[in-house]
């Protein structure tokens, strides 16, 4: 589904060359669960940016499908539209209401007709237990229902993988739970998902995957248990250290 | 607190201060013995003006027929030709069977007519109209050009920009008039009217940018991480998001604007300026005639204000 070869992108600073991400090479199955953690400014937000070509990197391949993002041919517009993101600032437009949140893509992207992309959206918002909030406009909602919004806005387009960049930091602390109860049936349904998140709770018990980032390269990468139990790397061991 | 407890001092310390002004201004001109003849004003928003109606060929008055305070007057011509002239009752000056000759006067005929104030302030208004759309236009375009990504556009719209803001509006008149204008042979309108959308032009592209960068950058992220497109992202949601916010300064440019085009009275376009100088120099009534076009263009440009303040509290509902 998703394939990595190499990634490096380097930002370029006043005081030189940064290496946020630093050679990640990564192969994510069909409805596989991968959770991306590590310290801050490990990298980890900047390479699942680049795997929707938010951010340009500047070397190696990144496959979606077997499309290769680096591939100047390639319609990068194409490739989103089958990749859903989530943002820890959810990102929803404020001018529109959340049901206008939820169709304004499906008719730009998908040329949907407007009964079918409003069923759609009432559809994932019932899904996502916000029914009842169709039009009002995003700013009267809560963090954690703004947040579901945006999830379903992403689910809107049909997915073929989603995309969660700290979907949870933004949120209050009761709110976190509502989120996470989405994510995780989503993850039940067999969505492919990379997960970017300071939850440990939330990656022990859905990941299959755990993949642990410092300073741009992959250090430790297992299954939950192995990772959470028994990891290898002295950095891995100490930032367990700290989170848990 | 205290401050609203003594409103009401503050507020006759206001009145004061403004009678105090005009009553200076009052004396003054008092003392300089000015012949004020205000009289002469009205006349030139609306006049009544006399038209003589005259005999078109010479001819015979065969009917007059009164239709309440007009008169139909039918004409018969030798060779059998027919008219019929309407002219006022009370300034009939023929009576049927009359033999008239040609270039006769038959009557006279009322009117009411605007007069070059409105006239002026017509000119004005729609020179200010034309451009701010052309300005509007010119001003989007400059302003997504200076964002874009592309050199040679930004490049172009930074320097249209920079000349633009960086020279006067009169001499950029003046160049567009009679460099411009000479060259390729356009009239004094359209000088002008470029003139005017060119320099608003590189305001509103400012105020557009500026609006632009102001929406939070996840924003265009998230419209372009569903697939949108970036020509659909700037029209769905970022330029949508930006309208609002560039309202305010956007309506002020334009305000400024209705005042701006008073300078394009210096290459004899007659708008409002223009009008008041005409009149000015023929009655010698200057003080009333420049209070007046003062108060013309006060009034459409607070009525304006105006305009876009309930605008402004409209869009807000939807926030």
């Amino acid at each position: 589904m998703i394939k990595t070869e190499n990634v490096i992108k380097i930002f370029h600073t006043r005081s030189g060359e940064v290496r946020a991400v630093d050679g990640v090479s990564l192969h994510v199955k069909s409805g596989e669960v991968v959770v991306i953690v590590g310290p801050s400014g490990s990298g980890k937000s900047t390479f699942l940016r680049c795997l929707n070509g938010l951010e340009n990197f500047s070397n190696g391949h990144i496959r979606i499908d077997g499309r290769d993002l680096a591939d100047r041919h390639v319609n990068i517009n194409k490739i989103r539209a089958e990749v859903g993101m989530v943002f820890q600032q959810f990102n929803l437009f404020p001018h529109k209401t959340v049901q206008e949140n939820l169709t304004l893509a499906q008719y730009r992207v998908r040329h949907r007709s407007k009964k079918e992309a409003v069923s759609k959206a009432e559809a994932l918002l019932k899904k996502v237990g916000i029914h009842a909030k169709v039009d009002e406009y995003p700013n009267r909602l809560s963090g954690g229902q703004q947040q579901r919004v945006a999830i379903a806005r992403a689910l809107a387009m049909d997915p073929k993988v989603m995309l969660f960049d700290e979907p949870t930091s933004a949120l209050d602390p009761e709110m976190v739970g509502e989120v996470l109860d989405v994510m995780k049936q989503l993850a039940r349904e067999g969505m492919t998902m990379v997960v970017v998140t300071h939850e440990m709770g939330f990656a022990r018990e859905v990941a299959d995957r755990v993949i642990f980032m410092d300073e741009g390269k992959i250090v430790e990468e297992g299954t939950p248990e192995h990772f959470f139990t028994a990891p290898r790397e002295e950095r891995a061991k100490l930032f367990l250290k700290q989170v848990l | 607190m205290k401050y609203q407890q003594h409103g009401w001092f503050w507020r006759l310390l206001l009145v004061v201060i403004l009678l105090a002004g005009a009553g200076q201004m009052w004396y003054a001109v008092n003392k300089v013995e000015y012949q004020w003849g205000w009289k002469n004003i009205p006349r030139y928003f609306f006049y009544q003006a006399d038209t003589a109606v005259k005999a078109p060929f010479d001819s015979i008055v065969t009917a007059v027929n009164a239709e309440g305070d007009s008169a139909a007057v039918l004409l018969t011509s030798e060779s059998g030709e027919k008219v019929s002239l309407t002219v006022d009752m009370k300034d009939l000056r023929v009576k049927a069977g009359e033999e008239l000759f040609d270039d006769d006067t038959v009557g006279y005929l009322h009117q009411w007519k605007t007069g070059m104030l409105m006239k002026g302030l017509w000119v004005t208004l729609w020179i200010s109209a034309v451009s701010s759309v052309m300005a509007l236009i010119i001003g989007m375009m400059a302003g997504l050009c200076r964002l874009s990504s592309n050199f040679t556009l930004r490049g172009l719209a930074g320097f249209y920009i920079e000349v633009i803001r960086g020279t006067p509006l009169l001499v950029q008149i003046y160049i567009a008039y009679f460099l411009i204008g000479t060259v390729y042979n356009l009239n004094r309108e359209i000088c002008g009217i470029g003139a005017l959308s060119l320099f608003a032009g590189a305001y509103v592209a400012e105020i557009i940018r500026a609006g632009i960068q102001a929406i939070p950058k996840g924003q265009a992220e998230a419209a372009r991480s569903l697939g949108m497109n970036s020509f659909q992202t700037m029209k769905d949601v970022i330029l949508p998001q930006a309208f609002k916010k560039i309202l305010p300064p956007l309506a002020g440019q334009f305000i400024s604007l209705i005042k701006d085009s008073s300078l394009v009275s210096i290459i004899s376009i007659i708008d409002l300026t223009k009008a008041g100088r005409d009149i000015a120099s023929s009655t010698f009534a200057t003080f009333e005639v420049w209070i007046t076009v003062a108060a013309m263009y006060f009034i459409v440009t607070t009525l304006l204000s105006q305009l876009v303040y309930y605008m402004e509290r409209r869009f807000r509902i939807s926030d």
